[in-house]
This record gives C-alpha cells, sequence and structure tokens, in this order.
C-alpha cells in the first residue's frame, strides 16, 4: 500500500499544481473582463453606438427666388423618381427588362443605370431614374408587386419658369458632386448653386439639411428609425427685377447681342438687367450635352456671359458728360462759349473727324451733347487734360467694381498717364487725351458702370450702389460727390436736349406722359479703324460690313427729365449707330416701365415717335 | 453513506437522490443560461436555437443519469474499445465526412450528425486512465512507459488536425497531455517537450493552412483585416466592452441583435452574453465554470482507484481549457481557433459529450469501491 499512498501524494501535488495554473487564467479572463467592461466601457459602448447608428440627413427645401412682386423665378417641383436597392432585387436582369418594357427605356438610359448601379454598394440606395411623366409613374405603381428591390419616390427638382429671360441673373443648379462638400452637413446628390443668384447666394437658400438616425443592422439595411430633424427651408429671395419688363427687355433684346437694364437711381435696384442671347436654365440644371455645352461656350455671341456687368466697351459719346463736368468743374470753360466745328479737327498732323462729316458750326456745351459734337469736345480735351478727365471718370465708378451683389462683374479700364506708363510703358500722347474725351480709345466700361454713372448724373451727384436683390428698409449710404449743382444742370439740360429736341441724337425715341420725358445720350462706338480712302469715297454704312466689323450701339437715359427715378443703359454689340439700335430699345423700355403704375404709380404716357437723326 | 447504499442492487436504477447533486446542478444551471442566452440571441425567441439546445440538455441529463447507472468494471473494460471505436469514426470522417466551414468534421449518421473529435476527447482521457491504472509506477517515467500515451494521443490529434481543424486537435492533444501530467510523468519530459515545441513552431508554421496563418496574424494584430478576419475579434470586444456593468440587458445588446456579430450562437456565444449582462453577469459565469471545476478536481482527489482519479480529474481539464480557450478567444487573448464555450455554445455533439463525460465523473463516484483489475 505504500506504493498506493505516494502515488496518492503525488495525483494530490499535481492536482494542486495544475489546479493553480487554472485558477491562475481563470483570474486573468477575470482581469481582461474588468479591462473591457469596466475600464474601456466607454470607449467601446461609443463603437458600439457608431455600428449601430446610422446618421444620415434629409435634403431641405431650397428657398424660392421671387422678383420684387413675389413672381416665381426660380421653385421647386416634383420630381417622380425609381429608387432601386440592387441588394433586394431577386433578378436584376429580369428586372432591368419589366422597367425597360414599362417605361419604354432607350438602349443608352438601360446603360446608364445599369453603369450607376455598378458603381454603388448593393445595399445603398440608388436614384435610377427620374422626370417621369404621372403616367409612367403610374405604370410603375401598378407593377410594383413585380418589381422587388425598386421603389418610387417623390423628390424634388429646380424649374425655371422663365428659363430665358432670367438666366443670366437667377442662374442655374447642379448636382452637387464630392468635390463640393464643403461643410458637414453637405449632401451628395443634392442641388447646389452652379451660377449667378443660385450661385451667390448658396448660403441663405440652400436651408438646413435635416437629420434622421436611422438604426442599421451590419450589412447597412435600416432596422428602424430612432429620431428625425426636419430641415429648415431654405430662405426664399426676392430680386429687385419686375419679371414683367424683364421679360419685355429679353424680347425687346430678341436677335442681338448686348444688354439692357434699368435701375433705381436713389436706392440703386437693378429693376430689370437682361443680357443677350441667352440661354435655358432648365436644361441646364438638370445637365446638357457636351456637345451642346460646347456649343454654348464657343458661340459668337457669348450666350453664356452676362453682358450687363462682364461685357466690356468703350462708352462713346455717353462719356462725353463727364468731361464736360471735368471741365466745369475746374472753370476751364463758360458752358455758353461756343466752339465751331468744321468737322474735322487738327492737332499735330492728325486730324481727328466729328461723326458729322460737314460739321455743326458754331456750337456751346449743351449744343455739342444735344448733337453729340466730336469737334468740341476734341478742343475742350486739350484745355482739361487726361489727368482731370480721368479723375472724373474714377469719380463716376470707372475703372472698379460697382460692388453690386452678383459675382463676376468685371471693372473696366480708365487710362492715365501712370497707367500707361506701367501698361504700355510709354508715356501718354495728347492724341489720346482727344480720343478718351469722346469715349474711346482705352477707355473700357461696362454697361452696369454706365447705368451707375447715369444714376448719378440724375439723381445729384451721387454714386449709388446697384443692387439686384430688394432694397427693404435699409437703404445704403451713398457716395456723395460734391458736384456743383448748376454746372449738374448744364449736363442735364445737354442730355434732356439730346432726346428732346430736333437737332437731338436720340429725338426719334423721346417720349412723353404727363409732362414727363426721356433725358439721354447716345453712344456709337468704332470697333474699325476707318481709312483716308474710305473717308474720301464715303464711310461704308454698317448695313454692310460684317456683323463683328459693325459699331457698338450705345445709349444711356432716365426718366422722368423733371424728377428723375430710374436710369436705364442699352449696350448693343456690333448694333450700328446708337441712336437707331440702342435707342430705340431703351425707349421701348421706359415705355414699359412708366406703364407699371405697381413701380412707378405713373399714368398712362403717350408716346411720341419722331423721324429719326444720327448719332 | 456506505458504498452498498449507493451503488444500488443488480438490475436495479439507481436512486437519483444519491448522485452528486451539487455537480448536476452547477451542469442544468450553465446549460439553462446557455438556453437563456440562444433565446436573447434569436432575438427573444426559443427558435431555432433555444429550444433545441434545452430539448438536448433534457436528453443529455436522461443520458448522464443511463450513464451513471453503468457499472465502473464495465466502463474500465470498455475504455479500450470506445478509443478504438470512435478513432476508426475518425477515419471514417476523414473518407465520408461532409464538408462545413471549410474542414471534415462531422459525419451524417442519417438522423444525426456527428462530430467524432468530440467525443474522441473523453474516449482519449479514459484511455490514457486505463493505461496510467494498469502501468506499474517504476515505468511512468520510462521512455518506454510513455511510447502509448504519446500514440494515444498523437494519432487521433493528427488524424483531427489533418481534417483540418487545428482549434480542436490542439485540445485534444492538451487534453491527454494532462492525464499524462497528472499521472505523474516526470517533469523533465515536459519542460523539454516544451522546450520542442517552441523549436517545432517555425516548422509547424510551414505546414499550417492559409486560413490558419492569417488567423493567428489577425489575432495579433486585428486591424490587419477589420472586415475580414479580424472582424470578428474587433466586433467580439465592441460587444463586450460596450455591455458595461449591467450589461444591456437580455435581447438587448445591439452588436447581437444587429448582427455585427457572426457565430455568435456558436463559438461567440459569450460575447452576447457579455454585452447583454454585464461585467457582473460576465464574472457570476466564470465563477459557476470555476465551482464545477472545483467540484469535478474534489471528486477526484476522493477516488481511490487510478482510473476514476485520472478520468475525473482529465474531464475536468479538458473543460477547464475549454472554458478558458474560448474565453480568452472570444475577449481577444488567443486565436481564433473554432472552441465552442461547453453548455452554453449552441451545437449537440459539444453539449452531449460533455453531459456524456459528467455521466461517466458521476457512475464513478458512486462505485470508490469498486473492484478493478489492477
Amino acid at each position: 500500500m505504500s506504493i498506493y499512498d505516494t502515488e496518492g501524494q503525488d495525483f494530490s501535488r499535481r492536482l494542486v499544481l495544475l489546479g493553480g495554473l487554472q485558477g491562475g487564467l481563470f483570474l486573468v479572463l477575470a482581469g481582461r473582463l474588468q479591462f473591457l467592461q469596466v475600464a474601456r466601457s466607454d470607449v467601446y459602448a461609443t463603437l458600439a453606438e457608431a455600428n449601430r447608428v446610422n446618421i444620415s440627413q434629409i435634403s431641405a427645401v431650397r428657398g424660392r427666388i421671387t422678383d420684387r412682386f413675389g413672381e416665381l423665378l426660380a421653385g421647386n417641383d416634383r420630381n417622380l423618381q425609381i429608387r432601386m436597392v440592387p441588394e433586394r432585387v431577386a433578378n436584376m436582369d429580369a428586372t432591368l427588362n419589366d422597367l425597360t418594357r414599362l417605361l419604354k427605356l432607350s438602349r443608352s438610359e438601360l446603360h446608364d443605370i445599369r453603369s450607376k448601379i455598378r458603381r454603388q454598394p448593393s445595399f445603398k440606395p440608388i436614384v435610377i431614374l427620374e422626370d417621369l411623366s404621372w403616367d409612367e409613374f403610374a405604370r410603375l405603381n401598378l407593377n410594383l408587386p413585380y418589381l422587388s428591390g425598386v421603389e418610387p419616390l417623390v423628390g424634388q427638382k429646380r424649374i425655371y419658369p422663365h428659363a430665358q429671360s432670367v438666366a443670366h441673373l437667377v442662374g442655374f443648379v447642379g448636382t452637387k458632386t464630392r468635390e463640393d462638400l464643403q461643410r458637414v452637413d453637405d449632401i451628395v446628390g443634392d442641388y447646389v448653386g452652379r451660377s449667378g443668384i443660385e450661385r451667390d447666394f448658396e448660403r441663405d437658400l440652400r436651408g438646413t439639411p435635416g437629420v434622421r438616425h436611422v438604426e442599421v443592422n451590419a450589412i447597412g439595411r435600416t432596422v428602424r428609425e430612432l429620431q428625425s430633424e426636419p430641415g429648415e427651408k431654405g430662405r426664399d429671395l426676392a430680386l429687385s427685377i419686375d419679371l414683367d419688363l424683364q421679360n419685355f427687355a429679353a424680347q425687346r433684346l430678341n436677335g442681338h447681342s448686348g444688354s439692357a437694364m434699368v435701375m433705381d437711381i436713389h436706392n440703386g435696384e437693378m429693376v430689370a438687367m437682361v443680357s443677350s442671347p441667352s440661354f435655358d436654365l432648365n436644361k441646364l440644371s438638370r445637365g446638357i450635352e457636351v456637345e451642346e455645352w460646347e456649343r454654348l461656350i464657343d458661340h459668337e455671341r457669348k450666350p453664356l456671359v452676362n453682358k450687363a456687368i462682364r461685357g466690356l466697351y468703350a462708352p462713346g459719346s455717353t462719356f462725353k458728360m463727364l468731361v464736360a463736368l471735368a471741365a466745369l468743374e475746374e472753370k476751364l470753360i463758360d458752358p455758353e462759349e461756343k466752339i465751331s466745328c468744321s468737322g474735322v479737327y487738327k492737332f499735330a498732323r492728325e486730324e481727328f473727324h466729328c461723326w458729322a462729316a460737314d460739321g455743326h458750326g458754331p456750337v456751346n456745351m449743351v449744343d455739342a451733347l444735344e448733337r453729340s459734337c466730336d469737334t468740341y469736345f476734341y478742343d475742350l480735351a486739350l484745355r482739361v487734360g487726361i489727368d482731370r478727365i480721368e479723375a472724373m471718370a474714377q469719380r463716376f465708378g470707372f475703372g472698379k467694381l460697382t460692388g453690386i451683389n452678383l459675382d463676376g462683374e468685371k471693372s473696366g479700364t480708365v487710362p492715365g498717364r501712370d497707367w500707361k506708363r506701367a501698361n504700355y510703358d510709354t508715356g501718354w500722347r495728347t492724341g489720346e487725351t482727344i480720343i478718351t474725351a469722346i469715349g474711346q480709345g482705352y477707355l473700357l466700361a461696362t454697361p452696369l458702370q454706365l447705368a451707375v454713372m447715369t444714376a448719378a448724373l440724375a439723381n445729384g451727384g451721387k454714386l449709388v450702389k446697384p443692387r439686384i436683390t430688394k432694397a427693404g428698409d435699409a437703404v445704403e449710404p451713398v457716395a456723395e460727390l460734391g458736384l456743383k449743382p448748376e454746372n449738374m444742370a448744364v449736363v442735364q439740360r445737354g442730355m434732356y436736349r439730346s432726346v428732346n429736341r430736333p437737332d437731338g441724337t436720340a429725338y426719334a425715341s423721346s417720349l412723353l406722359i404727363d409732362g414727363a420725358r426721356m433725358s439721354g445720350k447716345t453712344g456709337t462706338v468704332q470697333v474699325r479703324r476707318i481709312s483716308k480712302d474710305e473717308r474720301l469715297n464715303g464711310v461704308i454704312p454698317n448695313s454692310k460690313l460684317d456683323w463683328h466689323l459693325r459699331d457698338h450701339s450705345l445709349f444711356v437715359g432716365y426718366v422722368p427729365h423733371n424728377n428723375p427715378r430710374f436710369a436705364v443703359s442699352v449696350v448693343i454689340e456690333h448694333g450700328g449707330g446708337g441712336a437707331q439700335v440702342a435707342a430705340p430699345i431703351a425707349r421701348d423700355i421706359m415705355v414699359q416701365l412708366m406703364n407699371n403704375k405697381a413701380i412707378t404709380k405713373a399714368p398712362k404716357l403717350v408716346m411720341q415717335d419722331k423721324p429719326g437723326m444720327n448719332s | 453513506m456506505s458504498y452498498q447504499s449507493r451503488s444500488g442492487r443488480m438490475g436495479q436504477l439507481v436512486s437519483i437522490g444519491t448522485l452528486n447533486m451539487p455537480m448536476i446542478s452547477m451542469t442544468l444551471i450553465l446549460g439553462l443560461i446557455g438556453v437563456m442566452v440562444l433565446y436573447s440571441v434569436a432575438g427573444g425567441d426559443f427558435s431555432p436555437w433555444a429550444w433545441r439546445h434545452a430539448t438536448r440538455l433534457a436528453l443529455g441529463l436522461i443520458l448522464m443519469y443511463v450513464i451513471a447507472n453503468l457499472d465502473l468494471r464495465t466502463i474500465f473494460n470498455f475504455a479500450y474499445p470506445i478509443y478504438a471505436g470512435i478513432f476508426i469514426l475518425l477515419i471514417a470522417v476523414e473518407i465520408f465526412g461532409d464538408t462545413g466551414m471549410g474542414a471534415q468534421r462531422w459525419l451524417d449518421l442519417g438522423f444525426v450528425t456527428l462530430q467524432p473529435s468530440e467525443f474522441m476527447r473523453f474516449a482519449l482521457i479514459m484511455a490514457l486512465a486505463r493505461y496510467y491504472h494498469t502501468l506499474h509506477r517504476d515505468d511512468v517515467s520510462r521512455p518506454t512507459g510513455l511510447l502509448a500515451p504519446i500514440a494515444l494521443i498523437g494519432l487521433p490529434a493528427l488524424l483531427v488536425f489533418a481534417q483540418p481543424d487545428l482549434g480542436t486537435a490542439l485540445m485534444l492533444a492538451i487534453s491527454g497531455l494532462g492525464v499524462v501530467f497528472l499521472a505523474g510523468v516526470s517533469m523533465r519530459f515536459f519542460i523539454a517537450g516544451i522546450a520542442l515545441a517552441i523549436a517545432a513552431v517555425p516548422v509547424v508554421w510551414n505546414y499550417l493552412f492559409e486560413y490558419q496563418k492569417e488567423r493567428v496574424l489577425v489575432f495579433l494584430d486585428p486591424e490587419r483585416d477589420p472586415l475580414g478576419a479580424g472582424y470578428h475579434i474587433i466586433q467580439s470586444k465592441i460587444g463586450i466592452g460596450s455591455g458595461g456593468f449591467f450589461g444591456k440587458g437580455l435581447a438587448q445588446g445591439t452588436q447581437s441583435q444587429l448582427k455585427f456579430l457572426p457565430e455568435r450562437h456558436t463559438d461567440f456565444v459569450f460575447a452576447i452574453y457579455a454585452e447583454e449582462l454585464g461585467f457582473v453577469g460576465s464574472l457570476l459565469l466564470i465563477f459557476l465554470f470555476a465551482v464545477l471545476i472545483f467540484l469535478m478536481f474534489n471528486i477526484a482527489s476522493q477516488m481511490r482507484h487510478r482510473f476514476s482519479q485520472l478520468t475525473i480529474s482529465g474531464f475536468a481539464f479538458a473543460l477547464s481549457i475549454y472554458v478558458i480557450v474560448n474565453l480568452a478567444m472570444v475577449m481577444g487573448l488567443a486565436p481564433v481557433v473554432g472552441v465552442p464555450l461547453p453548455f452554453i455554445s449552441y451545437g449537440g455533439t459539444s453539449l452531449l459529450a460533455f453531459m456524456v463525460g459528467l455521466g461517466i465523473i458521476l457512475a464513478m463516484e458512486r462505485q470508490p469501491m469498486a473492484d478493478l483489475p489492477k
């Protein structure tokens, strides 16, 4: 039995040894448990929550854009869509065949759908078709029981009821791409403004997306909805324009390349702002073919460019008011002093021609403005000098941005000695002063700058900041230019007579409503050089030139002449003479404006049509 | 309590009251916890797992009782034949077995699919116990005395390894070596064996299947493949950790209910349990296992036959390493090797095998003085 006993002792010892080892390992496990479930519980709880809860966003309804009276310019419409969750589709080929049959899909549409499906994880819902008709949508709904994984969806799309006339102002939206995402709450696939107001006021329009917390399982399927915060609708935006006037102006510019605008000279509101030719916002918002896009980009008349703020033109004779003011303010000329015009002005062996080949005879300042005599201003230019002309142009806002709340405006050029030195590395020549005085040469301005200038001439010398949104109560302070009223009056008289006297260049475009008339000034800008031979044989009329060689046609003006309220600026590229093309357009727009009681509270006006004059 | 009163008369079943009630109770409690967790895993539903687990538990209890009635001499006499029979079954699996989860482990007998490797563990322990029972004490630590145990352990382990099922093969080998250790084989051999094992690591590494290598690598760094092989470990740790002190409540575990955890009703069942019942519940479960193992060791220490001593303590050791390896795996302390948690994990063979083992322990405890050949 002794053997048995030692064996027993030996066994007990080994048993204790093994038991101890196991006990130790159990303690290690308990320690690990403490680490996971007590010490680091928070970390794992967070991870479990992140596993469980999927935060998805609900698109906010985009704010509407209206005109000043609430007419819809950009809104939202029902967008009937078909969504698919590929992993829930029992038989993809059969389902796509059914859809093709039901909705008569084309081969390329089917191809697009297939590639969309391939690009996404199969549990993610994707919109495979949108903009369905109600018929198609109904047909789909009827057949839904046979289409597993396919669901109808009523979404939103952006619509533009006046897609052409306001295209450059309102702008269009596009689907957000990954590159557009800047904020945490940005949603892929949502709309984002791509141009115009839609882009510039993106912040206001987009609103705040809602958040939806859904519980998902391991493969990402939604198990249930936990909580939802509805988004906040984007802010509606009222533009300052009057849709009727805008549409009228757009129609009036139809067939032309250029821009026209009407501005409130006191608060800077743009009542109309049209650029022509235009494009279709609805098409661009939905995405157009590459070829069509390239056609728009390469078009000779640049339909995508808002010429009102981005077109740069020599102001031509519309600049003469500023040269006159520069002279008057410095008392360099008596406005009654007459300068004789023979049709040609000689300076330093160079000849400068007045537009009237036979000359105007002796003219004072008001005559010179009325009849747009070039010779008078050639002579005046030499007395004033480029420095004062440059300074006056800058005071009226040339050469810098007007500050309108629309992106992309250009600042233009005001030439001067320093500018010439910096850009051409040569000194200023006096001959250049002469052509600058009639608004040609290096001088460049946007039609909007011309409108702002005209407003300042009409409102007694206040430089107003233009705006495309309604002004509301807070009127922005304007820069008082500090010009003498009697000098302003001389220029205003010239502008009045230019439109309302038989000798005035724009007499054909005069109008009368209860004693209210339009004041203004034509401008014709040469874009080609006229040779000596041509002058001798007679200048070729615009109608016989290629389009791109014709003169630019300009007109600026304001109504009513005795109590100014609105300024107008019309620039027609290669339109011909300012009096023939731009002035009648400006008149028609002004007539339309004056007829609109809601804006002017003016009685119906009687329009006078007079035989034409050359500018 | 005399020997006579507990053995019962020939041809008459023993009274249940005479059996070791603490051990039976612990088994029942653990099995019922299994039913509860499987009910919870199914989202608060007895189907598909909890009901069948409960049925098997009941079947297992009956089996336990039937085996507890066996004469110890019968068990002793059948130790080698059972080992041989299961060894043949293992070979049959190798030839005819169904392939499940990439390994041949199952034998479809028509009415039930069996995993012979689960039963091999107990057959091996009994065979080794019987071998050491008859072996003279002086021969225990002789090299010649080691040949038979090495063959008894090595042959089935190699067969299981070839299925291929590294986890079960290792568990089988370690269970067997436990008996060898308890039998009193000189420590020198174990130290030499461990040294040899460490030296063999690079060699074995080359023979591992790609998925086995990957499992080890991912265990060392789960982030290596967070959506693939590392996913088990990461999600399991998230489940356990997010349970916190008191847990999320039965059927409230998001990791489980939302199916972030794979194999949550089998090998990873503890992650669900820990997520839903927290630190308190998990410690309780570990404690219950410790108590059961302690009870078994205690019974073993009271036995006078070497056969009973080694069988019972071998069973206890096997149970403990299953629990330890499974929990370590689920908590990210060991590689994922496919070891179920006894009594809790869903799986008929595993549950029945452990309960058969417990039945044998009951039978042995009932007959401490039985006349066994020396």
